[in-house]
């Protein structure tokens, strides 16, 4: 899962005037070729910096999210929900670590990394700091926010680092099954008694503003953006993934005799592009630099995990091990 | 006060309240050294880099990588190697043939007994490497030179791994069995989910009311 990459502290833009010009025509010129960019060429500080930002909040948000819905498998409905649910998780988890290691080749440790999150010093998708009263909040997290993850996703799958791109290619490839299980136990809920229908209307009345702010605000056009763009580190404008977000997911609430809590929701047909109430954008800097309902939780949570296995990584650690960025 | 939460077992945890203070970074080798995975997606076929794993050794890679690369998706081998132990050619551009560009020095020595290599190809950027074959040599350069005789002239290839045979850790035979329930598995198959049957029963049955 992850959104709303680019929201956070902002990389110094120093219009590359400390790069070589001759290595960074040859740069712009591969990327231009549609070719990708390994870790061991040459690259500007700019796109360096600003992908280990990226795939890193992009592996938190994996991890992090991985806590909402892992409160959910002891309690899912049955034991096929319970083993799927499990499966879903492990994926998540998985795909963390397939994350952790494209930044790694970039040249951050995921011990840095690991450290970073528990301190606050990078960050997560917010909606994860939202906490799942019900099992039908769980619902909604697998199908909605991981059919916002998978917009993102598939749209830096195209980017231009290689090894982002083919953890990306496995992450999309499992997404498969996450989008399809999220939706078919909305489907159950939605179609079932009216209890499970109200149930599941609730949860989508609760989620519906975080999703609305999962791809972060529209983006300020810079020379900035524009640069990144043009490297393929951006592939989309939060705002277009958004209408894409949208486009396919309405309909498919709509269908069901759900209603999207937003009175303003609409369709232009005129402009092609969704109306919205703009989302709260001030709770949302308030809530992920901190104050939200479950951020104390979710690190004091990843905090401990981290510390109760420390011993454990202490007694198999080989004393002649040498670290080694791992090759691609 | 300790830490209230939705999720009974994280209550149970004890967990302080309030603002987490800072942790102590970690220390380096935290989390292990690195090793490279490879998988073999059916009979016969080559073996493929499917990406890196931490562990603190051979073995617990093996099975940190079963878990990673080869739970979801039908395999039948897999191969570790400790990513310090892979020599790895500068990268090409695209459509290039990397053996070509390199000059290739005839090793020195020739008195050692040669021993097999293994030589993994990077046919296209973005790609991932596959294995193109055993040979036979004394060092990693003399590797490359022979891996440049036998599979040189195959196409574009942007990049060329090697490792000592010695140092890949393979699946065996009788290890295939681990793989063989990942079928069963449907619940984590998109196509398990019947979703527009009980969509298009749920429309039927709600003709009048369901108008947005
Ligand atoms: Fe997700
Ligand atoms: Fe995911
Ligand atoms: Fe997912």
């Amino acid at each position: 899962m992850y959104g709303g990459g680019n929201v956070f502290e902002a990389t110094k833009f120093d219009n590359l005037q400390s790069e070589d010009p001759v290595k960074l025509a040859e740069f712009e010129a591969r990327i231009a070729r549609g070719e990708k960019i390994e870790p061991t060429d040459w690259m500007p500080e700019l796109y360096r910096k600003q992908l280990i930002r990226m795939i890193e909040q992009h592996a938190h948000s994996e991890i992090i999210g991985a806590l909402p819905e892992g409160t959910w498998i002891t309690r899912a409905p049955g034991f096929r929900r319970k083993m799927a649910q499990m499966a879903k998780v492990q994926d998540e988890v998985g795909h963390a670590q397939l994350l952790y290691s494209a930044a790694e080749t970039l040249g951050k440790s995921r011990e840095q990394m690991l450290t970073d999150l528990i301190n606050g010093k990078s960050k997560y998708s917010n909606v994860f700091n939202y906490p799942a009263f019900t099992w039908a909040d769980s619902n909604i997290i697998s199908w909605l926010i991981d059919a916002g993850a998978i917009v993102n996703q598939m749209a830096n799958a195209k980017g231009s680092y290689g090894p982002y791109s083919r953890a990306l290619e496995r992450i999309c490839a499992e997404e498969a099954f996450h989008l399809k299980y999220g939706h078919d136990a909305v489907v159950h809920m939605a179609t079932g008694t009216p209890k499970q229908r109200e149930m599941i209307q609730a949860a989508l009345n609760r989620w519906w503003p975080p999703i609305m702010t999962f791809f972060g605000p529209s983006d300020k056009m810079s020379t900035h953006t524009e640069t990144l763009m043009r490297w393929k580190v951006k592939m989309a404008s939060n705002d277009e993934c958004r209408q894409q977000f949208l486009d396919m997911y309405v309909p498919k609430i709509w269908e069901l005799g759900l209603t999207v809590p937003d009175p303003k929701l609409k369709k232009n047909q005129e402009t092609g592009q969704w109306e919205y109430t703009e989302p709260d954008w001030d709770e949302f800097k308030r809530v992920i630099n901190g104050d939200g309902p479950c951020n104390a939780e979710r690190l004091a949570v990843r905090r401990t995990a981290e510390e109760r296995g420390a011993w454990v990584r202490r007694a198999l650690l080989n004393p002649k091990a040498k670290y080694v960025k791992p090759l691609a | 006060m300790s830490l209230k939460s939705l999720d009974p077992r994280v209550t149970r945890l004890n967990l302080p309240e309030g603002e987490v203070p800072p942790m102590e970074e970690k220390p380096e080798l935290d989390q292990f050294e690195t090793y490279e995975a490879f998988h073999q997606k059916k009979e016969g076929a080559a073996h493929t880099y499917v990406g890196p794993v931490h562990a603190p050794n051979e073995d617990v890679a093996f099975l940190f990588a079963k878990e990673q690369y080869s739970r979801r998706f039908p395999c039948v081998g897999l191969w570790i190697v400790r990513t310090e132990n892979i020599q790895v050619t500068p990268y090409g551009n695209d459509g290039e043939n990397v053996y070509d560009m390199l000059r290739i020095e005839e090793p020195a020595e020739r008195t050692e007994q040669p021993e097999p290599y293994e030589i993994f190809h990077l046919k296209k950027r973005g790609k991932a490497h596959t294995h193109a074959g055993r040979i036979m040599a004394t060092s990693y350069l003399g590797a490359l030179q022979e891996a440049k005789q036998q599979f040189g002239d195959k196409g574009p290839i942007v990049n060329v791994w090697i490792a000592k045979s010695k140092d890949v850790l393979q699946s065996a035979e009788e290890d295939k069995d681990m793989w063989t329930t990942i079928p069963e598995k449907k619940y984590r198959e998109a196509i398990a989910y019947k979703v527009m049957d009980k969509i298009t029963k749920y429309k039927e049955e709600n003709k009048p009311t369901t108008a947005q």
